[in-house]
């Protein structure tokens, strides 16, 4: 599973630049409004931060 | 907006967040019984209003729930760090609430818009209000039914599964339905996984509290919109008297369901969308 979490938070990540940047519009109200851009990008980030917390949660011995 | 009406929906906006009731169908509902004609919900100084009043409710709950949310991030903290998950109770509830976020947050942001522009008129908030009340009605018979299960016993919040902190999510996403409320659709939730009506208000007290506050911080640069400093001191004054209501509200509520159940929410709810429902075809709510 750890590959997977890897992927997805690259993923993730790189969706959400692409809707700050404005090259993506997909689930948007208008497409070209920018603060709802901007929480397309903040709930992308949000998920591949999730996901690299997934990844960290699988990688460790305990203590 | 006059003065008096931004200390009324404040008011409206504090208390109604918290109890099951829906605060996006009582502040669509009450203008229109009262011919408040004069507020554009689309208006920017009205939106930037909205958003003090949000941040005013989600700092309630932060000061409310203030030390356990301290040992929730520390918890939290300590396992990132660990790498692994304890049995530490904070530490649970901690990711118990992140997995249950990620499902309002998706439908959130992607559904929120649509389904305002479809159902924010007074006829379609006034039934999914009524439904709001079956569905209250449907969880404490639910409930009940599960009562009366020999196998079946109350359990605390930390032990819920990760699935079922994603279906309180989910059921909290019906929110975006104005008249459908918040905690009273994920304290349902909670009550079918098998918390008591304490535990389902305290989670879902918890689990609203990240979303009402990402939802305002997302809208801050509404703020800073053409015109909405003429509102600046009625948002602010209206974010105050939201915060204490919220308060009271928190303060109320936790007292309230060490001992009863959501049915007068129920029928309360229920009652005010079929009459308001009846309003509107009568031509009086617009």
């Amino acid at each position: 599973m750890k590959p997977i979490a890897l992927l997805l938070a690259v993923l993730f990540f790189i969706a959400g630049l692409l809707y700050g940047l404005g090259t993506i519009n997909f689930f948007t109200k208008s497409g070209t409004e920018h603060a709802h851009h901007v929480s397309h990008l903040v709930i992308c980030w949000v998920l591949s931060l999730l996901c690299l917390v997934w990844y960290r949660f699988q990688g460790s011995p305990s203590r | 907006m006059t003065d008096v009406q931004a200390i009324v929906l404040a008011l409206l906006q504090g208390v109604s967040e918290l109890f099951p009731i829906s605060s996006l169908g009582h502040t669509i509902l009450l203008p229109a019984i009262l011919h408040w004609n004069n507020i554009n919900r689309a208006d920017p100084t009205f939106l930037a209003f909205i958003v003090v009043l949000h941040l005013g409710t989600a700092l309630a709950l932060i000061v409310f729930y203030y030390r356990q949310w301290v040992r929730i991030v520390r918890a939290m903290v300590a396992s990132l760090i660990r790498g692994k998950l304890s049995n530490d109770r904070d530490e649970r509830v901690g990711w118990l609430l992140v997995v249950g976020t990620i499902p309002v947050g998706i439908l959130g942001v992607v559904f929120q818009d649509p389904v305002r522009a479809l159902f924010s008129s007074p006829g379609p908030v006034a039934l999914f209000l009524a439904a709001n009340g079956l569905v209250m009605f449907a969880g404490e018979a639910l409930r009940r039914r599960q009562l009366a299960s020999p196998q079946r016993a109350d359990r605390p919040i930390e032990d819920l599964s990760f699935v079922q902190s994603v279906w309180v999510g989910i059921a909290q996403s019906l929110a975006l339905l104005p008249g459908i409320s918040r905690s009273g659709a994920s304290m349902v939730a909670g009550l079918l996984c098998d918390l008591d009506h304490e535990d389902a208000a305290h989670y879902s007290f918890l689990l609203a509290t990240p979303v009402i506050l990402a939802a305002s911080l997302l809208e801050i640069p509404k703020l800073a919109a053409p015109g909405a400093h003429v509102v600046l001191a009625q948002a602010l004054a209206g974010g105050v008297v939201a915060a204490i209501a919220a308060y009271a509200s928190v303060a109320f509520l936790t007292r309230y369901f060490k001992s009863n159940d959501l049915r007068p929410f129920g029928w309360y709810c229920l009652l005010a969308g079929i009459a308001c429902f009846i309003l509107t075809r009568m031509g009086v709510l617009t």
